[in-house]
């Protein structure tokens, strides 16, 4: 399988993620989360690049959870719909109010999974390179490209100003206080060396032609030469659910 | 084929209500030589590299410029309204920012350059090798380009530059993170490709550009102060120590003058070292 044939069926997947996020009942959105966490490490094409990447989807998992519980449990708490289904520390929690914010978590989770498990399978150079030789205009990529760069960079600037913080004696590591307080500092160094380092590279791409290079990259040959039945079978299929929620909400 | 370079009272300010970054710059460099212009921290020699390779234009639409810049048969007034690559290469100052990060190895990110450019050979290894072994960057081929070390990193970002065979190179304070072996291998690099480059070079000391710089400028608030020879510069060094650090040549200045004058061989042989004529 090339290196573009996996890209293709990977976005395809990731689409009819997004419209089983929006079409399927919550308790099979929910499935296909846990399906999601399990399949990372069982599909190749699926797997983490980078074992910090791999560390990252894992706390990020724990994270959501953790949003998730929250969310419902406001939801439930907020909304006094049906009858009480539990009681938590003297607060009565709704029916109604625990569907809906199963609801709205699954359909969060399921969203944020698939999305963040593309990016973290798929090395940046080979999505770029994917992407233009699909024809997406260099301006675009070039965004594209700063934007993933400096997502990518944000845990290791942010730790940097940390450290610099620490050196000119802040108190950043003495507690959750400090540590609010010291996010604030942190706020206008990250923001203006961000913006400024984007100006550089995104200047140092123009340097090197990259806004005025051709539409087919000689050097890369066109990898996807024929129909691939399986991104076919995935779009298909989530175009087929999209109707189907459509014409259910029509004639409901 | 080295291109010339002549600019003619060129003036430049990023607005109006801003004061000149340039002003009123005349600079005339023969084609395939070697120009260093020398300068303190904010002196517009960044400012002056990024007007001659057409990026100020597109960064700063609103920028005022008067003058005209010619580089080789193009004649510009003002500012050059798009980025000359591959006419012209600029190298910038932070060399991590010119890498990418859209290729995984430093073979790829070197390619990409020719891949922009439509420039990519038949064999892509017969071009770029070399140049990496040139660099002595060749055993880095096969590595990230974003796990290297400072100096490795501004190497590869000079062959990304290097690699399309520009015939004005500039280059913003290329040294900053050599070490003093890189440097002198980059000297032997320039001094190689003055024949068929036109290089500008900024620096904020002397230490580099000496030994292949055919043209010494100082730049001071936009101006230029001093446009000679290294060997005429030498001579005067005194008059800009307040604006490069010169601690170190100025106490050897008289025995560097008188052995370089006289008709000995370690004298011409210092001579040609540090460029003096």
């Amino acid at each position: 399988m090339s290196t573009g044939q996996s890209l293709s069926r990977k976005l395809a997947f990731v689409l009819l993620l997004w419209v089983c996020a929006f079409t399927l009942p919550w308790i099979i959105q929910a499935t296909l989360c846990i399906i999601l966490i399990i399949i990372r490490y069982a599909v190749p094409p699926l797997r983490p690049v980078t074992d910090r990447s791999a560390k990252a989807f894992s706390r990020f998992i724990l994270y959501s959870i953790a949003v998730a519980t929250l969310v419902i449990f406001l939801n439930a708490l907020l909304i006094k719909e049906g009858e009480v289904s539990a009681t938590v520390l003297g607060i009565s929690l709704h029916e109604g109010g625990l569907v809906f914010g199963a609801k709205t978590a699954s359909r969060l989770l399921l969203l944020s999974f698939s999305i963040l498990l593309f990016f973290i399978s798929t090395p940046l150079p080979e999505l770029i390179q994917y992407l233009q030789e699909k024809g997406l205009h260099p301006s675009f990529a070039l965004v594209l490209l700063l934007t993933l760069h400096f997502l990518d960079q944000l845990p290791a600037r942010i730790h940097q100003i940390f450290l610099a913080q620490q050196a000119r004696g802040a108190p950043v590591d003495s507690g959750l206080f400090s540590r609010t307080k010291a996010l604030f500092s942190i706020l206008s160094p990250l923001v203006l060396s961000s913006i400024v380092e984007s100006i550089e590279r995104g200047t140092a791409l123009e340097l090197r032609g990259f806004l005025e290079r051709p539409d087919v990259t000689p050097a890369l040959e066109r990898r996807v030469s024929h129909t691939d039945w399986l991104t076919v079978l995935l779009i298909l299929l989530a175009v087929a659910l999209l109707t189907f929620r459509i014409l259910q909400w029509l004639t409901a | 084929m080295a291109d010339r370079i002549n600019i003619q009272a060129f003036s430049l300010q990023y607005s109006a209500a801003t004061p000149r970054v340039l002003s009123s710059l005349i600079l005339e460099i023969p084609r395939g030589t070697c120009c260093a212009i020398l300068g303190p921290t904010g002196a517009g020699k960044s400012s002056l590299l990024h007007c001659l390779a057409g990026t100020m234009r597109r960064h700063h639409p609103e920028s005022l410029s008067s003058g005209s810049i010619q580089i080789g048969d193009r004649l510009f007034d003002g500012l050059p309204p798009r980025v000359l690559f591959p006419a012209v290469g600029l190298a910038l100052q932070d060399p991590h920012v010119q890498i990418s990060g859209v290729r995984d190895t430093v073979f790829g990110e070197v390619l990409f350059t020719l891949e922009n450019t439509s420039q990519v050979p038949e064999d892509p290894s017969a071009v770029i090798v070399p140049l990496l072994r040139k660099l002595g960057i060749d055993h880095l081929a096969d590595r990230k380009p974003t796990t290297l070390s400072g100096g490795e990193t501004q190497r590869v970002a000079l062959a990304t530059i290097l690699v399309a065979r520009p015939p004005v190179l500039l280059l913003d304070e290329p040294t900053t993170a050599m070490d003093l072996a890189a440097q002198e291998r980059l000297r032997g690099i320039l001094r190689g490709m003055k024949q068929t480059t036109t290089i500008i070079l900024t620096d904020t000391q002397l230490d580099f550009a000496l030994g292949i710089c055919d043209q010494i400028v100082v730049l001071e608030q936009g101006k230029v102060l001093f446009d000679g020879s290294p060997g005429k510069f030498l001579r005067r060094m005194e008059e800009f120590r307040a604006l490069i650090p010169l601690e170190s040549w100025l106490p050897m200045k008289q025995n560097i003058l008188r052995l370089v004058e006289k008709p000995t061989r370690f004298g011409s042989r210092l001579a040609a070292t540090l460029g003096i004529r």
